[in-house]
């Protein structure tokens, strides 16, 4: 009996533990499924001056190597591993094992973080690239008994005294996060030009529940609704009811949750629905007015620094851009959308004009919040090993960055195997034209994978990876700007279209159309971008042992059209869209030098930043450039590399578009694994045995049927000794796929053309530190000087790397008093003088001095503020 | 003295085989039309099954309206997060967005109502034309859902089919141990311990992570093989044991109590039958008791739990092979749903469904087989 008694104790005991354990916040939950590139929308913001220092800093940077220059060439490793772990919780305990390495997901759990901070053998490199919103359904109900109080504008506009932004961050984030209150992305070289006008934002609209209650006051009962004896408001006799769709799958949920909260005590009746993204999709982008939802807890996300945001406004005020119904209902006022129009298209000739509309559609979008409001920019994480280095984008992180593979290594040491784990592996099949675009196959492809122009980490500016230099020419009156030296900038009142510039692609003839032909009365372009190449391009090896060559160029400049086009043996309606649009801008491109390599390309499309023109891979058209144009925006491939391909879609065997795959039911190519090689290989003996030149009546003219031979031979080689067909120029080349298993190893290509350590400078982001000292009592009427500290680390900041440091005071009331710029005194020390016409107008009282340090090496700007007393 | 044989009346014989020929033609027209019944009432069970599946995997149409809404949605960000689409105009830009919408909703049969489409699912699965997945793909590339699930089957047979049948050999030698020794230390510690099998297998799946991987750095967290595999067959095979070993113990372990438990009552219900105190009061070994007289009549009850555990490992375990990083067919199941695949989520289930239906026709004849108190087709089986 007392053995039962014990026996019985026991089970419960043990059964109350597994309870208790399954419980615990680490249970591993349910697979996710990766998510795709393209994602969503807009980028990341830091948000601003509210600390008295600077705005997050990328804690535990990688370092930048200290070794003595490298006589190796490529990457530094021998060997990467990827295989792929779903849950950012079992890669953490892997990396703290051993198993793994590095885990380049972009990490948001704060308990998880708390356990990479702590660990001494760990380290993180952060990245911005989400952000979340609240937003409201703005429109009147059908049910007329329905009150819906975000159709008021004042109302929306209170909602921002409403919300506690500082603690979503730091207590629902858990710290992984910075409050942001305006459109402008923190991490985006906008956000560092407005910043204080940003900062006037911050200043208004900073959490005061009873600011918010007074106005929801005011304007409800003006709406017609009553408060109840319940302390409820009420209308047509019914409690005023709002509908949270709080999404579930992340911090969004206690947001959501949060908000609810803060309606409730300002007298709403709130029902929480909680929903996942497929759920709560068809309803907030159906019918508005059934009033199915009242706000929404969205959340977006970018992969890149955006240099340019000021279609931001259009973006998220207006329907202009995303036909989703609830979107065309804003409406809004005359002079904000002549403001954000303008924004939008670049109406405006000088950087000036361009600054005057900020000012004017930042403070007026967070008046009229037809978007709602934004919360928070996360800041997710990158855990790894300590003595890996390597460099992150500060929004795609660590997966999204073409120098990834070309600055890992292990500290001080050249060689070993990196093993990364990744949240899916082989997610789509892998090909140059229309094949997988999601982030973790993305990644490995880089590897794989070289440019003309790179994008900078952490200013999103085009550097020249394979090209030597660039020449833009500009339609006088746009305002683009160069930075850096690599590129000329020049001005001109038309710039005329060569008659025998390429225009277009006739797919039936398999022949470029000239400008001439097409445009018979010529055709402007509103720049030209004129890129040069060394002469040592043509010695730069495909992993397969060609060199590169004219046939690769041409090849790309043919797939950009020939997709889209209904006459050719490869159409794909999938394409048409975007080449449609790629033809609306592209006015054409003129091969003026074959040795050295001279493109010049004229469009239509233009950025702010010169280098950013001259990086398009439309001008630099090099034959792998993940992510821009028609074509190769999905990995790299010589032209002999997609001829298999490209014959069997031709026979309707396979498809590059997975679209077409599903239409067509044939197998979607992927020249990585599965059984669309084979096809390939068919076609590939074929063309090998007849010296096949594809696109002949344009090709012949570059490619040989000797160089053919010699390429086909080589491929085939490639093919029996890899058992794969993905073969690109980068410094690391596939070795081993194993799909099932879920592993592809990538192996040292050791004829890269470039040394090892070229990109090490980027091992670091420069990030800014400020601080501001001086007179804590300022006597009105006096000068007052204040001293600004700026630092990158211990490390006083130099004066030729930073791009301004701007000021501005704010009285006790949150009004500007006065604005300017700071004076340089050394590297890393700055001053800002009030002179005594200036004090002379402050109020008794306490004011705030806040300034903006911008860097021109790292995009995410830095604040300080300083309380200071006038008298 | 030469014994006289027995007389045979002559009619008799001829009687005797008549009534044999006549039993032998009813026993078949038996058989034929129970066979013919039980096709037929499976193959309709199957039509309704997969109809219905075809439905809820669709939400009666309103997937098109979630996956109407996602497209929106992922269009819209591909056109906004596009530098090259900043010179269009609004109006360009929301054009693309249409034509783009079109070509994805095309792309997914929404330019067919839902009850056409459901009726050409529906056709399709029974003709055993799985066709081509909407979003997923094998893990080699492939679209075709007959890849994506063959690619997947393999490891997952490996898998569950080790651990199916270590449970099964298992929880049958200590069921008939314990039934012997009714109420010993042994026992009681068994009903202590059954309760823990209302854990999960992947429930045991993070202790063991935990304790051989984390901890003791025994085993490895997960995967299938070693990364990059072995090149030698024996050294992957080797990989592949340790790399089993942990995903075998969970399922064993969130299984074996529970098992043990119920197969050793079992024993224990037909060990106080009438037939088995005769047997014993005839002196039987207790060997032959058991193998003859216990475990027989329970073999039906086995059998089916075996096959059905067998035809189980078709859906895999989601989570578990999750946490194990396991390639197996649970997390493609798991995929197609999240993402309303609808072509492999038929997939899935037309193999599963015809897998059932043949399983539980061939039990019948088995059950037959095996306890003679069976009859096919007869008026009264006891099974």
């Amino acid at each position: 009996m007392k053995t039962r008694k014990v026996l019985a104790v026991i089970s419960i005991l043990m059964i109350l533990s597994f309870v208790l354990s399954a419980c615990a916040p680490t249970a591993t939950e349910a697979p996710q499924a990766t998510e795709e590139v393209v994602a969503t929308e807009a980028p990341v913001e830091t948000e601003a001056p509210v600390a008295t220092e600077e705005v997050v800093a990328t804690e535990a940077p990688t370092e930048e190597p200290t070794v003595a220059p490298t006589t190796r060439k490529g990457g530094w490793l021998d060997e990467i591993v990827f295989t792929a772990i779903a849950d950012q919780e079992p890669a953490v305990s892997q990396i703290q094992a051993g198993a793994i390495d590095i885990y380049p997901v972009t990490v948001d759990d704060a308990q998880l973080f708390e356990t990479v901070k702590n660990d001494p053998n760990l380290k993180y490199v952060n990245s911005y690239g989400s952000f979340n919103q609240l937003m409201f359904n703005t429109v009147a109900c059908k049910d007329t008994s329905i009150l819906n109080p975000f159709t008021n504008q004042k109302i929306r506009e209170a909602m921002n005294w409403a919300i506690d932004r500082e603690y979503i961050s730091q207590e629902i984030m858990g710290g992984l996060s910075n409050p942001r209150y305006t459109l402008l992305t923190t991490t985006n070289p906008d956000y560092a030009r407005y910043a204080p006008i940003v900062g006037q934002m911050i200043s208004k609209y900073k959490y005061n529940f009873d600011k918010a209650k007074e106005v929801v006051d005011a304007e409800m009962v003006a709406m017609g609704a009553e408060m109840g004896a319940d302390g409820k408001w009420q209308y047509k006799g019914k409690p005023v009811t709002i509908i949270g769709f709080i999404r579930t799958e992340d911090k969004r949920k206690q947001q959501g949750d949060y908000f609810a909260n803060q309606l409730e005590q300002l007298g709403f009746t709130v029902d929480r629905q909680f929903k996942v993204r497929s759920e709560a999709a068809p309803i907030w982008q159906g019918d508005p007015y059934e009033c199915k939802f009242t706000y929404y807890t969205a959340g977006w996300i970018s992969t890149a620094i955006d240099r340019d945001e000021g279609d931001m406004f259009a973006q998220y005020n207006t329907g202009r851009i995303q036909d989703i119904p609830l979107f065309l209902e804003y409406k809004p006022s005359p002079e904000y959308d002549e403001v954000l129009t303008k924004l939008q298209n670049n109406v405006f000739t000088t950087l000036e004009e361009r600054d005057e509309l900020f000012a004017k559609a930042i403070p007026m979008s967070m008046e009229e919040s037809w978007h709602g409001l934004m919360i928070n920019d996360t800041a997710s994480y990158s855990p790894m090993k300590k003595d890996l280095m390597v460099a992150s984008d500060l929004a795609a992180a660590v997966a999204g960055t073409p120098l990834w593979p070309l600055t890992m290594r292990w500290a001080d040491q050249e060689g070993g195997t990196v093993k990364i784990a990744q949240s899916g592996i082989l997610v789509q099949p892998w090909n140059p034209i229309a094949g997988s675009n999601w982030t973790d196959d993305a990644m490995i492809q880089r590897a794989t994978a070289d440019s003309g122009a790179i994008t900078d980490p952490y200013t999103g500016l085009s550097i020249p990876q394979r090209i030597e230099k660039a020449e833009v020419v500009a339609k006088e009156g746009l305002p683009i700007v160069k930075t850096l030296d690599w590129v000329d900038l020049k001005f001109e009142p038309e710039i005329k279209v060569p008659e025998d510039a390429w225009v277009d692609w006739d797919a039936a003839n398999q022949k470029f159309i000239t400008a001439k032909e097409k445009f018979p009365d010529g055709v402007t372009a509103l720049t030209k971008s004129v890129v040069y190449y060394p002469s040592s391009l043509w010695e730069t090896k495909w992993h397969d042992g060609n060199n590169i060559s004219m046939g690769d160029f041409i090849l790309h400049m043919i797939l950009s059209f020939d997709t889209g086009k209904p006459e050719s043996k490869i159409y794909d309606e999938n394409a048409v869209p975007q080449v449609e649009t790629f033809l609306q801008h592209f006015k054409g491109v003129k091969i003026t030098s074959t040795d050295p390599l001279i493109i010049e390309t004229y469009d239509d499309l233009w950025a702010i930043d010169a280098e950013n023109i001259a990086g398009a891979s439309t001008a630099t058209w090099y034959p792998s450039d993940l992510g821009y144009v028609a074509a190769y925006g999905y990995g790299t491939a010589p032209w002999q590399g997609l001829v298999g391909a490209i014959l069997a879609e031709e026979n309707g065997e396979l498809a590059f578009s997975e679209a077409k795959s599903i239409a067509e039911e044939v197998e979607y190519t992927s020249m990585i694994a599965g059984p669309s090689l084979e096809i390939q290989k068919k076609y590939i003996d074929q063309a090998a045995a007849e010296s096949y030149i594809p696109y002949a009546p344009t090709m012949s003219e570059y490619v040989t049927k000797e160089e053919a031979d010699t390429r086909y031979a080589s491929l085939l080689d490639w093919y029996a000794s890899k058992g794969h067909l993905w073969i690109g120029t980068g410094a690391y080349y596939v070795d081993q796929v194993f799909p099932v298993e879920g592993t592809v190893t990538l192996k040292h290509f050791a004829d890269f053309p470039d040394m090892a350590d070229r990109w090490s400078g980027f091992g670091e982001p420069k990030l800014v530190s400020a601080s501001l000292d001086g007179p804590a009592i300022v006597k009105a009427g006096d000068e007052a000087v204040f001293d600004v500290a700026i630092t990158f680390g211990e490390e006083p900041y130099p004066i030729e790397d930073l791009s301004s440091v701007t000021y501005w005071v704010t009285d006790a009331t949150g009004a500007l008093v006065t604005q300017g710029t700071a004076e340089a005194v050394e590297d890393g020390a700055y001053t800002v003088t009030l002179p005594a016409d200036v004090t002379s107008k402050l109020a008794s009282g306490a004011n705030m001095l806040s300034v903006a340090v911008s860097s021109k090496v790292v995009s995410i700007p830095a604040f300080a503020t300083f309380e200071f007393v006038s008298q | 003295m030469a014994q006289a044989s027995p007389s045979i009346p002559i009619g008799t014989g001829m009687e005797e085989v008549k009534k044999k020929t006549k039993a032998g033609t009813s026993t078949l027209a038996r058989v034929g039309k129970y066979t013919g019944m039980r096709v037929l009432t499976l193959g309709i069970t199957v039509v309704i099954g997969l109809y219905l599946t075809i439905v809820i995997a669709n939400m009666g149409g309103y997937v098109d309206e979630i996956r109407r809404a996602q497209i929106r949605e992922d269009v819209g960000a591909r056109i906004v997060n596009n530098p090259t689409m900043r010179s269009l105009s609004a109006e360009e830009k929301k054009q693309m967005i249409a034509e783009m919408v079109a070509i994805e909703e095309k792309r997914y049969g929404m330019d067919q109502p839902f009850v056409v489409r459901s009726a050409t699912y529906l056709s399709n699965a029974i003709q055993l034309n799985l066709g081509y997945a909407l979003k997923m793909n094998s893990n080699s590339g492939s679209k075709q859902v007959r890849n994506i699930l063959l690619e997947r089957l393999p490891p997952t047979l490996l898998l569950f089919a080790t651990a199916d049948i270590v449970l099964f050999f298992i929880a049958l030698f200590f069921a008939l141990a314990l039934s012997r020794q009714y109420g010993s230390i042994f026992d009681k510690i068994l009903i202590t311990l059954t309760p823990l099998s209302s854990a999960p297998g992947w429930f045991y799946g993070i202790f063991l992570i935990l304790i051989f991987a984390s901890v003791l750095k025994l085993l490895p967290f997960g995967g299938m093989v070693d990364a990059p595999p072995p090149k030698t067959p024996f050294l992957y095979f080797l990989s592949l044991l340790k790399h089993m070993a942990l995903p075998v113990l969970a399922l064993t372990l969130s299984q074996i109590f529970i098992q043990v438990f119920s197969w050793r009552t079992f024993f224990l219900i037909y060990s106080s039958e009438d037939y088995v105190d005769m047997a014993k009061a005839k002196g039987l070994t207790s060997r032959d008791i058991e193998r003859r007289y216990i475990l027989r009549p329970t073999l039906p009850t086995i059998i089916t739990s075996f096959a059905l555990l067998i035809i189980g490992v078709w859906t895999g375990a989601p989570i578990l092979e999750t946490i194990f990083s396991w390639p197996g067919l649970g997390r493609t199941f798991y995929q197609s749903i999240g993402q309303f695949d609808t072509p492999v989520i038929i997939g899935e289930a037309v193999i599963f469904s015809y897998l059932l239906a043949v399983t539980v026709f061939l039990l019948d004849i088995i059950y037959a087989i095996v306890d003679p108190r069976v009859k096919i087709g007869g008026e009264s089986s006891s099974v």
